[in-house]
């Protein structure tokens, strides 16, 4: 059975974004083999509306927001997470605790490393269908 | 088909994390999932100033499992020796990364220049259980951390015996050995428990022999040390409990240091006439038939389940039912174990099972005929089933339930009296 994994990167080929960095999401689908099926665009208004009087974390002015380039508060969280809801798993170079755990309701597997699209792509399609098949993962 | 285990008696390889809390000052570092020390951690007198909560662990998680974690395990080793002030560290792998491959010695190697030992024992679940993780660890310290020494001290004796906290009298146990030995002028030398720890460990080499006190845990570490350091090894299969089986080990262990025959027979004598006066003084309760149960089974690990049923047979005159081995017992060992059971007085022989299911164990022993009400000695399983049979009861071995045990001791002839007050305790609170 085919299932989808999103990729933070800005060049396809490495994992460099922090989830609040991502502007669109590369969406690849693993079935016989894997291939890019498209780029999800992380809505303009959202990512760029962050810094300000929001509530939430951003509320005070020296929480999360303070970066700049941050998560952007609890609904920017939660619009990102649902973008990309139909996947099975996420691959960013960090990804937030609020976020991990709105993954984690959805069942999504998160995954922040600093690696290479395609070895990302290689381990996580190997362990998925390691476990699908109920095969061991040991390797010897 | 996987096979369900019906009232398991141990626990998985990591249970060694035990082995290294017992070595005072020596910390557990685990390379495993959360929550397992937590699982394999009991409220057995292991809090202090180390306590499961809070070995340091790499609590690998899904991530891990798929893109390895080894980064994680090294800078948790690098920050556990920047913030907890130990003697030695011990690596300790659980499962998952064993199955998924961490190179878990190549990351403990790196550490070899660190200010404090940090050695590295695979205790993988599937490895066995926690009487071979046992073994592992002490393996760890003799193969990583110890070397040949050209002084011998002559008379110091290496006492390997219980498994710490799987046994919950291993305290009183090793304290009781030592007192023994240095009875007969040797110089003992234990690592695990008060005041021992890491400056005798750094002993072990310069020691004259090992004595090993087990049916067959620790063998294989004896074996090794003898290659390594060139140190003989005498190993006495039976826990001595009680006069019959001291007064042998005393000789034996007497007769493989050189010591003068005439001053073993002195300590043996001083020992045996006290014990004999205590029994005199309860002749008449062990005459009173009724008191006491014909037949006994032993269930529990092999150390004690040997150690018992000589006692009670040759000590107190008892008539062994069939015995249970419940520790997993390695196959290659068993025949050797089985004899020893065969070795008792008056001509009697112990049948014995090595039998790790409980439900089997305890169908076996509704089935068995005792003449009577049977006498159980075994772990807190066997409270329900004997108490069925109407029999006599006492918890011995893992798991303990009904009992805190601090130093107490069933080692040799004090612990043969223990024993036997808290068998009689359970036998003539009946008549109450």
């Amino acid at each position: 059975m085919s299932y989808k994994i999103a990729i933070g990167s800005s060049d396809g080929m490495n994992v460099d974004l922090k989830f609040g960095e991502v502007s669109k999401f590369l969406i690849y689908e693993v079935d016989e083999e894997i291939k890019l099926l498209e780029e999800r665009i992380v809505s303009e208004e959202k990512t760029s509306s962050q810094c300000g009087d929001r509530k939430g974390c951003g509320g005070s002015g020296n929480g999360c927001d303070g970066q700049g380039n941050a998560c952007g508060g609890p609904e920017d969280v939660i619009s990102r997470v649902s973008i990309i809801s139909d996947c099975r798993s996420v691959v960013c170079k960090k990804i937030g605790f609020q976020a991990q755990k709105q993954f984690e309701k959805k069942a999504i597997s998160v995954f922040d490393v600093e690696c290479s699209v395609a070895e990302a792509l290689e381990k996580i399609s190997f362990y998925f269908g390691k476990i699908d098949n109920h095969e061991s993962l040991r390797k010897m | 088909m996987a096979k369900l285990l019906d009232k398991q008696r141990y626990k998985c390889a990591l249970g060694a994390m035990q082995t290294v809390q017992a070595i005072d000052r020596a910390l557990p570092i685990l390379h495993s999932g959360p929550g397992c020390a937590q699982k394999l951690s009991e409220s057995i007198g292991s809090s202090g100033y180390f306590s499961p909560n809070i070995f340091p662990c790499t609590s690998i998680n899904e991530k891990d499992v798929v893109f390895g974690g080894v980064k994680k395990l090294d800078s948790t080793i690098e920050n556990a020796l920047k913030v907890i002030d130990a003697d030695l560290y011990v690596v300790l792998t659980g499962c998952i990364p064993e199955i998924v491959g961490d190179d878990s010695g190549e990351v403990v190697s790196r550490f070899e220049d660190a200010p404090k030992p940090v050695l590295y024992a695979p205790t993988a679940g599937f490895k066995g259980n926690n009487y071979k993780g046992h073994e592992q660890v002490v393996d760890s310290i003799i193969e990583q951390y110890l070397k040949k020494s050209d002084k011998k001290q002559k008379g110091l004796v290496n006492i390997w015996a219980d498994v710490p906290y799987q046994d919950l009298f291993w305290l009183g146990n090793l304290r009781e050995l030592e007192k023994l030995i240095s009875e007969l002028g040797l110089i003992p030398n234990t690592i695990f428990g008060y005041k021992r720890g890491i400056e005798n460990i750094n002993k072990i080499p310069d020691a004259e022999f090992n004595l090993l006190v087990s049916p067959w845990v620790g063998l294989s570490n004896v074996k090794k040390m003898e290659r390594k350091f060139g140190t003989p090894y005498l190993h006495y299969k039976t826990l001595p409990i009680g006069a019959t089986e001291t007064s042998r080990f005393l000789r034996e262990v007497g007769k493989f240091a050189g010591v003068d025959e005439a001053k073993v027979e002195y300590v043996i004598k001083e020992h045996e006439d006290y014990y004999y006066y205590l029994i005199e003084r309860y002749a008449d309760l062990f005459l009173e038939n009724r008191v006491i149960n014909k037949q006994f089974t032993v269930v529990s690990d092999a150390h004690y389940a040997l150690g018992i049923t000589k006692f009670l047979a040759n000590d107190l005159g008892l008539v062994p039912a069939k015995q249970f081995v419940v520790d997993d017992t390695p196959k290659n060992v068993r025949e050797s174990i089985k004899e020893e059971f065969k070795k008792l007085n008056y001509g009697l022989e112990a049948e014995v099972s090595f039998e790790t299911d409980g439900f089997k164990i305890h169908s076996e022993i509704r089935q068995h005929d005792y003449h009577g009400y049977p006498l159980v000695l075994g772990g807190y399983y066997e409270k329900e089933v004997t108490e069925e049979l109407k029999g006599n009861f006492l918890n011995i071995a893992y798991p303990v339930q009904d009992k805190v045990v601090f130093d107490n001791s069933y080692v040799g002839y004090t612990g043969g009296i223990r024993l036997i007050e808290d068998i009689y305790t359970v036998a003539v609170s009946r008549f109450n």
